[in-house]
């Protein structure tokens, strides 16, 4: 089968299940999808749809019962190259042990890069995001808003072509989180990486994303892809009040509450 | 007033009574006599056998068998203990046999080990050994399971392999379980050191308890166990204070 050079991610007639006590559970059914290059896509769906299911197989840290992920024309097989993951909790996924500037620096251990070009990484990787003071600190001294930018810079630093999230924002305030969106959509602009994200929240869908894919049912099934053609930049004052925006949030409800 | 008191060390306050009420049973109470010393007189044991070298040199087998044991035991409990954390199957199958092996009271195998190995400085330190390393390995073990799995995933997604994730996630993650079974080690390696010596006839502090009490010499005997207390508790701060220092994150 020939792939499109021009999608980063293509999900092909994917179906997972589990096996549990009380039989198989099929959580995904035939879900296709094709991501394209430098775009920014949200997954949304009812809690429990199987949102972090479909997540766990696009980062190869599970496999699909049936059906194939290719990365860039090639298929999956384990945590691919050139992707890079933010997680919800960035409690549990920065190392106490060790300071933001090793926290970061750890991923690129064996990237080949010289000392110095990783101490240069981290460095512009924490200007980034707004936080050039902090490289010595520990994770645990900083707040949420801000480990979760560390975790942000770590994932910049290696360069990645692709950007993975997982509900990154869910465990922030809400300033702190208008605050990371924005902070999301200047990396993305800057490097230019394509970005999934898996979220709840339709809002900040609508805000980030190019494209929302809405999952649906048991097993979980595509329900729609909406494209979301509000312009480039965006802004939380502006883009918010774009009668595009009203509309698309109110669509993309509907089809996540099943009331369309 | 109550800044004056709260100023006084909280231990301070509960060794004096301590003393104070030793030395009064030793003194007035019913185990008044040849065969019980009281805290002074224990003190006065302790400083008698101080000038004495004998004295000395068995405080340096007794702890040269502690300490061997102890260093022995780390080094082969903490990677034993990681290697079976790291497979849900040996931890497993190896959990009851570990189990079995730590509640084994050391003194009962004395007798084995003193056929095996004879009354020696050795065989102390393969009592000291027997006693912390089961202990030891299945707490490591049950730290290097106990790793955060969203941490463990996160290290997978950038593609870090088996060995970083042992170094920089597995390891740490079990440093505090690690030192606290380290803590609780080092106090029996120091107990075991001296029933070994006591029971066992290994050279050390035990011996000399053994010969001070038949030779009727009670409140040198009483220095011994009391000076046995004070660098039990020295060792066991010593630990606390590194253990602070290394898992400086716990609890953060």
């Amino acid at each position: 089968m020939e792939k499109s050079v021009n999608n980063a991610i293509t999900i092909d007639s994917v179906s997972m299940e589990y096996q549990t006590a009380g039989g198989t559970k099929r959580v995904l059914h035939d879900v296709s999808y094709q991501v394209s290059e430098g775009h920014f896509v949200s997954i949304v769906g009812p809690s429990g749809v199987g949102k972090t299911t479909l997540l766990r197989l696009l980062t190869g840290l599970a496999t699909p019962t049936n059906g194939s992920i290719a990365v860039r024309g090639q298929e999956l097989h384990g945590p691919p190259q050139g992707m890079a993951v933010v997680l919800q909790d960035y409690t549990r996924s920065l190392m106490p042990w060790l300071t933001v500037a090793k926290n970061i620096a750890l991923p690129l251990k064996r990237s080949g890069l010289s000392k110095s070009e990783v101490a240069e990484r981290v460095m512009s990787s924490l200007e980034e995001v707004g936080l050039s003071g902090s490289g010595r600190s520990y994770p645990w001294q900083l707040s949420g808003g801000m480990q979760q930018r560390v975790s942000i810079a770590r994932a910049i630093a290696s360069r990645p072509s692709i950007l993975v999230m997982d509900e990154p924002f869910a465990s922030v305030d809400a300033q702190t989180r208008f605050d990371l969106e924005d902070l999301v959509l200047k990396v993305r602009a800057d490097f230019d990486i394509t970005t999934l994200m898996v979220t709840h929240d339709i809002d900040e869908a609508v805000y980030l994303s190019d494209e929302i894919v809405v999952l649906r049912g048991s097993p979980a099934e595509v329900r729609e892809v909406v494209s979301i053609n509000i312009p480039f930049p965006r802004s939380q004052v502006a883009s918010r009040n774009d009668p595009q925006f009203a509309h698309l949030r109110t669509r993309v409800y509907a089809l996540v509450r099943g009331l369309e | 007033m109550k800044s004056a008191v709260s100023r006084i060390p909280a231990g301070v306050v509960t060794t004096v009574v301590a003393l104070l009420v030793w030395q009064l049973v030793g003194s007035f109470g019913p185990l008044h006599g040849d065969s019980f010393a009281s805290a002074s007189q224990a003190i006065t044991g302790l400083s008698s056998l101080a000038r004495q070298s004998d004295f000395w040199s068995a405080v340096a087998q007794t702890v040269e068998i502690a300490a061997i044991g102890f260093g022995i035991s780390v080094l082969i409990a903490v990677p034993l203990g990681v290697v079976i954390g790291l497979s849900r199957f040996a931890y497993r199958s190896t959990k009851f046999t570990f189990d079995f092996f730590k509640v084994i009271p050391p003194i009962v195998i004395i007798p084995i080990a003193i056929l095996a190995i004879g009354p020696t400085l050795e065989m102390g330190i393969f009592l000291v050994v027997f006693a912390n390393i089961f202990s030891v390995a299945i707490q490591t073990a049950y730290g290097v399971r106990d790793t955060d799995p969203v941490l463990l995933e996160t290290m997978k997604c950038y593609r870090m392999g088996t060995w970083s994730q042992i170094r920089y996630a597995r390891l740490p993650a079990a440093a505090s379980q690690i030192s606290v079974a380290l803590r609780l080690a080092a106090s029996a390696s120091l107990i075991v050191a001296v029933v070994a010596s006591l029971i066992g006839g290994a050279p050390g502090l035990g011996q000399l308890l053994g010969l001070l009490e038949n030779a009727g010499k009670t409140s040198q005997a009483y220095g011994v166990v009391l000076f046995l207390g004070i660098i039990g508790l020295l060792v066991s701060r010593a630990i606390v204070l590194a253990q602070r220092r290394v898992v400086f994150w716990s609890g953060k």
